[in-house]
């Protein structure tokens, strides 16, 4: 492996943190009024996100950024490969996002919604004061492992042609006949890629842990 | 719409070949890659350092790097080692070593969910390790494990779409090369997406309504 | 292993040559002493309770006793099978240990995902050798012992905590152990499913079966075991025969304890 080589891989590490970044940002914000739909009392509201979640998650990331990309570029939309990787697995994370929400609402126990009713607080102040803080700290340990698999997922985007590293690591394999050493270097980065997140989360699962049980 | 479904129609016999592959490849890294997980969770607790260490190298590689890489590793970068091996098989020992690593946490969660209790029972009434473990503590582990274990097949089933990447004709691949010869992406990626979903929401349901039975019972 | 056989004499029980020896047990976690020096000597037929606060290292001593927590010093001789602590038993060892010896749990501990003759059967097949035919044979005669042969084919969890332990006690006799220990066996129990398991544990007693039961129940050590040891942090503070000790403590310590538990 010369240095070269090396760097060419390396110069994917930006792209991928940027998609897994993006794509996170679009799931963590769309899965809100997602999960919102799914707990709603309207039946159609819930029958609606139930189905987005359900076909979100059981058709592959992988056609999900074929379909952006090369079904959506007819004529009159067309996106660069960055964006069609964003939005394909930005809508995935949301739906997970969504079932992550879903899954942390009902740890938290109906006694704490209860009793901030019968504290007379807003459906506002509940949410925002009471259960809010709550949710972020049971939502995160699932969270954070959720995008470390969107890291990996992030890989997909190299057969659109986004320039990450899994892009990087064929596009040096091809040009020199080696893989073994390509790709075990990529599968490396992706695995250093992964341990920050890992490390955040604990921190953050444990400090927010110190502090509830004080 | 008639015109679509006309597409549909004369494409259909690939894509069932394409989803026949799926399906297999499939059903042969699961078959390998199951056992495969419970020898792994079997050796991360074991007593040798260095069936430990060799456990938590093959999980943590399997889990931390991403199955994408892990098939290229497989198809593009075994032959350098000397070991050519065509697509299938290619897929097999990636989507195998994948699953090994991600189902070997399912099942070490499901080993320490049976009561310490029920090894103690089981040592008192003078079992082996072995006969312990495969009477008492095996069936337990699994039957907790059993939901999990569904789940994540459904996850490797969308998994084998990325075989596209090593020529593998599989769903994915057989909707790019239609795509590729009418310029009739849309459709054709459509219909992928309805066959994985005809296969993947019927079983997403199965499996979380079996979990809210089991965990009645519990 | 009839339940019917003759009662043994109290006067005779002394005598005899121990089945069971413990010598200068002691057992420690980390910094922390459970058991101290403990010597005890059982004789073939002999019930002995032990009694105690909680935390005196009566369960932790019945556990030393099958090798389920190692002790950290001294003997455990059965038969002719002696492990001394601080070497690793083998194998082998173990199991002459465990196979003459059958252990009774607070929570049952029965395998729930086998049916009541089947727990009783795994350990006659895989450790004795039995073929399955015999094997639900002893167990079918041994749930009739204990009055739930109606219960075979049923799971544990079909089952009250009181039929439960007396499965349980079914199982632990399976492998024809000469001697039974009780850890708590009651203590789950509402007191009513608990008569239940006492009326069982009775009939074994009468039957000659030599028995150590750990125990909350003070009738149950005053009137059918032979001897009573109390313990408290770590040693046995008082023992001797189980009217004596009941009645008549010596010790300071061994009065306090009665005397706590007489006021519930």
């Amino acid at each position: 492996m010369t240095q070269d080589m090396l760097l060419t891989m390396v110069s994917g590490v930006p792209w991928t943190i940027a998609l897994t970044a993006v794509a996170l940002l679009i799931g963590v914000v769309l899965g809100i009024p997602l999960c919102a739909m799914r707990m709603s009392k309207l039946v159609v509201l819930r029958m609606v996100a139930n189905t987005l979640i359900l076909t979100l998650r059981a058709i592959p990331p992988i056609v999900w950024l074929f379909f952006i990309f090369f079904g959506l570029d007819t004529g009159f939309v067309s996106l660069n490969p960055f964006q069609a990787a964003a939005i394909g697995l930005g809508l995935i994370t949301a739906a997970n996002m969504a079932e992550i929400y879903r899954g942390a609402m009902s740890a938290i126990h109906s006694g704490q919604s209860e009793a901030s009713m019968a504290l007379g607080l807003s459906t506002y102040h509940r949410f925002f004061d009471v259960l809010g803080p709550q949710l972020f700290r049971v939502a995160l340990p699932s969270a954070a492992s959720y995008a470390i698999g969107l890291l990996k997922d992030s890989a997909i985007a190299s057969t659109i042609g986004v320039h990450e590293i899994a892009f990087q690591a064929s596009h040096v394999s091809q040009r020199t006949f080696r893989g073994l050493d390509v790709y075990a270097v990529a599968g490396l980065l992706y695995i250093l890629l992964s341990l920050p997140i890992a490390w955040a989360s604990r921190w953050a699962d444990l400090h927010l842990r110190a502090r509830v049980a004080r | 719409m008639n015109d679509l479904v006309d597409f549909w129609l004369e494409h259909l016999p690939a894509m069932l070949d394409g989803l026949l592959v799926s399906v297999q490849v499939t059903g042969v890294s699961l078959a390998i890659g199951v056992p495969l997980g419970l020898m792994l969770a079997l050796a991360v607790q074991s007593r040798s350092k260095p069936m430990r260490g060799i456990a938590i190298v093959v999980v943590e590689v399997g889990r931390g790097a991403p199955a994408l890489i892990l098939l290229q590793f497989t198809y593009f970068g075994l032959p350098n080692a000397g070991l050519s091996l065509d697509s299938f098989a290619s897929a097999v020992i990636a989507l195998a070593w994948c699953t090994g690593a991600y189902t070997s946490e399912i099942i070490r969660a499901g080993l320490e969910a049976v009561p310490h209790g029920q090894k103690e029972a089981a040592e008192a009434i003078g079992l082996n390790h072995l006969d312990a473990l495969r009477y008492v503590i095996l069936p337990q582990a699994l039957r907790v494990s059993v939901p999990a274990l569904l789940g994540f097949s459904i996850l490797m089933l969308q998994a084998s779409s990325l075989c596209f990447a090593i020529a593998l004709p599989e769903l994915v691949s057989q909707a790019y090369l239609i795509g590729s010869t009418t310029f009739r992406y849309m459709p054709i990626l459509v219909l992928a997406g309805l066959l994985y979903a005809a296969i993947c929401i019927p079983a997403t349901i199965a499996v979380s309504a079996l979990e809210r039975k089991l965990g009645a019972h519990a | 292993m009839s339940l019917n056989s003759s009662s043994i004499p109290q006067a005779d029980v002394a005598s005899r040559p121990p089945l069971l020896r413990l010598d200068a047990i002691g057992k420690t976690f980390g910094t922390h002493v459970v058991l101290e020096d403990i010597d005890l000597s059982l004789a073939a037929g002999e019930v002995v309770a032990i009694i105690g606060p909680s935390g005196s290292g009566k369960s932790t001593l019945l556990r030393c006793i099958n090798q389920l927590e190692p002790p950290t010093t001294g003997r455990v001789t059965i038969g002719d099978t002696t492990i001394e602590a601080g070497h690793t038993p083998t194998r082998r060892e173990l199991m002459a240990l465990r196979r003459n010896i059958g252990m009774v749990f607070q929570s049952f501990n029965l395998f729930p995902h086998l049916t009541v003759l089947r727990n009783v059967s795994l350990a006659q097949e895989r450790v004795m050798g039995r073929t399955r035919e015999q094997a639900d044979a002893v167990s079918m005669q041994l749930l009739a012992r204990v009055g739930l042969a109606d219960k075979a084919q049923q799971f544990p969890s079909r089952c009250s905590g009181g039929q439960q332990q007396r499965i349980a006690i079914a199982r632990a006799l399976a492998l024809d152990p000469q001697i039974m220990l009780f850890d708590e066996p009651t203590s789950a129990l509402d007191p009513e499913l608990g008569l239940e398991v006492l009326a069982v544990m009775r009939e074994l007693a009468e039957g000659g079966m030599t028995m150590i039961v750990v125990t909350h129940e003070m009738r149950f050590a005053e009137n059918v075991s032979d001897r009573v040891i109390i313990m408290a942090d770590g040693r046995i503070v008082e023992q001797g025969p189980s009217g004596t000790v009941m009645r008549n403590p010596q010790t300071e310590r061994a009065q306090r304890f009665l005397h706590a538990v007489k006021d519930r």
